[in-house]
């Protein structure tokens, strides 16, 4: 059985999809090179990264199929799901054939995890868009660590653009050690280190604190109910959040 | 007195008010600004209650001239009493803003000295917050019965929602537990709101540059459970006010006994589960074409407490059912219990390409724990058991993958006895045949 494996970049994916189709070898499945498991029985082809043929394949996507499968197989490939690249090949070999209509095929298996997986990218973006809990440390930054499950640090860039145009702030997934830093001007992705000791602004504490009692007062004591709260926030998040901290 | 120690106050005294939506705005930024709206809401937290804060919810003060019965504002309650300044309540929005603490300002406020004079400091703040400190978050603004129309109209050109509290479901209530509030100083500035909305948004149709009007509408709210009203009472009013004051949402908030008064009930809790059924009755209003009358009627005029109000109405209405998955239309589809909004149209989208089977119903999101007595898939029914009310009532009741029949269909087992007497087309062994 062959497997194609990609360098880890959505242009490497959408390359090594092309020459899926191009090569007509047809891959059992499609590895990113990040999360590999190799195995004696498959024969692992290297496909690398080329971006001419990277724009081809976007370009039938959105042509043949749609800009909205376009957007949910690059949800799906942040997901970083092992199994992505190859459950986005099937989904290409089903959709180049039935056209739009495929997005519409939600009985069928490929279509079906490939919905629920964009889902689930999507639901922790907008999720993260409300958890996301920014500090002023010293140098007048706004930084904001969390650990998402998924790789969405690129899609909360823009929000937090729009919103924040004149901070300088720092969007840093510990998990992935990468950044998105933010100068006033534009934003940009990085993965330069970054300490966990950090000198917070002198205030910071005071808006802390203000914060937790607000927290405190808002609920109604004779509704306590901590299984209805860990449901919509679950504790895997609460490191981050300052309401939940002591 | 400082400013943590306000918060703790008029923080806890601003929680009765359970609106906690920052949905409705798209709000754009400016280059110079900080914040923007977020058209489907965002949630930040969730309180130890279990429910969505997404707004610094604040009351201006709570020094109150009015004694509303049910109320822990009520002038002759002994608790601490505060004010913010205006520069107070700006410091906190626009520092839990930029830490994306919040989406924005809920601002109440208790009646001090007068209507006008209240609605006017709300107003200062407000107008503050958008022009001095270009702040362009959601704001949700309570408007005071009885203050003057014109400050109304004011407000409306800062913020993204007002909101009128009408609290008791009926004028008796309001008279008994809140003589001091007339029901006309309620429901004026709604309408004068609601026609406003309306006005605005057709000048904004024919200029870009007029300013939008509350541009995410209007809510309410109502009490449940401080009165003797019936939950019809409760649920044709909600549909009243949708249908003549547009609004966006009717809250409903469980009384939380909070004052020994003998005119109110003597409840130990929150009638939390009747609170429940209004909001599900309230989603078949809005969202599945429902009307009060459907669900309520003179024969029973509150909601059963075992069965949500959709399958409480399948099972009135069991005539109108199996109904076949792969042709009844949308409409009838939203009726069916055990598929939502979502499934439905997942459900009209995927005919289009193929037949449904059973087994792709699971796929689609449909509750097949409800919905199997209802369907037919392909012209096969799965509900397993006679189409008769008493008996999916039990086992929707039961609320297990298992179907125990009724009490007049057993038989006792012996050991000797080959066979169960039931039907064993799909059935999973209920007893062990060597009891």
């Amino acid at each position: 059985m062959i497997n194609y494996i990609y360098d880890g970049s959505f242009e490497g994916l959408l390359t090594a999809i092309h020459e899926a189709f191009y090569r007509r070898e047809n891959p059992a499945g499609i590895f990113s090179a990040h999360n590999l498991q190799t195995n004696l029985l498959d024969s692992n082809i290297y496909v690398s990264t080329d971006i001419l043929k990277y724009e081809k394949v976007q370009k039938a996507i959105i042509e043949k199929i749609s800009s909205q499968s376009l957007q949910d197989l690059f949800y799906v490939f942040l997901s970083e799901n092992i199994n992505a690249g190859t459950w986005i090949y099937r989904y290409l070999k089903l959709g180049f054939r039935m056209g739009c209509k495929v997005e519409s095929f939600l009985t069928d298996e490929t279509v079906h995890i490939i919905n629920k997986t964009s889902q689930r990218v999507l639901r922790e973006y907008h999720r993260m868009l409300g958890l996301l809990r920014f500090k002023l440390i010293a140098g007048n930054v706004y930084y904001a660590a969390f650990r998402p499950d998924n790789n969405i640090v690129a899609l909360l860039a823009p929000h937090f653009e729009e919103r924040l145009p004149m901070h300088n702030w720092i969007i840093h997934d510990v998990k992935r050690n990468l950044s998105a830093v933010y100068d006033c001007s534009s934003w940009v992705l990085t993965d330069m280190e970054i300490s966990p000791d950090i000198n917070l602004d002198d205030k910071e504490n005071d808006y802390n604190g203000l914060w937790k009692q607000y927290f405190k007062s808002i609920a109604i004591e004779s509704r306590r109910n901590p299984r209805l709260q860990k449901n919509f926030m679950p504790k895997r998040y609460w490191d981050f959040l300052p309401e939940k901290q002591p | 007195m400082d400013t943590l120690t306000k918060l703790g106050i008029l923080g806890d005294a601003a929680k009765y008010d359970v609106s906690c939506s920052s949905s409705g705005s798209d709000r754009k930024n400016t280059k110079d600004g900080l914040g923007s709206g977020y058209k489907a809401g965002i949630c930040h937290s969730w309180s130890d209650d279990g429910r969505c804060i997404s707004l610094l919810k604040i009351l201006l003060t709570n020094k109150c001239m009015y004694n509303c019965v049910y109320c822990v504002n009520r002038a002759t309650n002994d608790i601490p009493r505060a004010s913010f300044t205006p520069g107070e309540v700006i410091d906190l929005v626009m520092n839990f803003y930029r830490r994306n603490y919040i989406e924005g300002l809920f601002l109440s406020s208790a009646v001090e000295k007068s209507p006008d004079h209240t609605m006017e400091q709300m107003l200062e703040v407000v107008k503050k917050l958008r022009i001095e400190y270009k702040f362009n978050g959601y704001i949700h603004l309570k408007a005071i019965p009885g203050a003057d129309m014109t400050l109304i109209a004011q407000s409306g050109l800062y913020v993204d929602r007002m909101s009128i509290n009408i609290e008791l479901p009926s004028s008796q209530g309001l008279k008994l537990l809140a003589p001091q509030k007339e029901k006309q100083s309620i429901l004026k500035p709604m309408k004068y709101i609601s026609s406003q909305i309306i006005e605005k948004s057709e000048e904004r149709r024919l200029s870009r540059r007029a300013v939008p009007f509350v541009p995410a509408g209007q809510s309410t709210q109502l009490i449940v459970g401080a009165t003797p009203d019936h939950d019809l009472n409760i649920l044709t009013l909600s549909e009243n006010l949708y249908k003549r004051f547009n609004l966006k949402r009717v809250f409903y908030s469980a009384y939380v006994p909070v004052s020994s008064n003998p005119l109110l009930p003597a409840l130990k809790q929150p009638p939390l589960l009747r609170e429940h059924r209004i909001y599900q009755a309230d989603w078949l209003l809005r969202f599945y074409g429902f009307s009060a009358n459907e669900l309520l009627d003179e024969t029973h005029q509150d909601f059963d407490m075992s069965l949500d109000p959709k399958c409480d109405w399948a099972l009135r209405n069991i005539h109108l059912f199996p109904v076949e998955i792969n042709r009844v239309d949308y409409e009838m589809l939203l009726r069916i219990p055990g598929i939502g909004v979502k499934s439905a149209q997942r459900i009209v989208r995927a005919r289009r390409v193929c037949q449904l089977s059973y087994d792709d119903l699971k796929k689609i999101g449909v509750v097949l724990k409800r919905a199997r007595y209802f369907i037919t898939c392909r012209g096969k029914y799965y509900g397993g058991i006679s189409l008769n009310q008493p008996a999916i009532r039990d086992c929707l009741l039961l609320g297990s993958n298992e179907r125990i029949p009724r009490q007049d269909t057993w038989e006792q087992l012996s050991l000797f006895s080959n066979t169960f007497s039931l039907n064993t087309t799909s059935l999973t062994p209920v007893y062990n045949s060597a009891d």
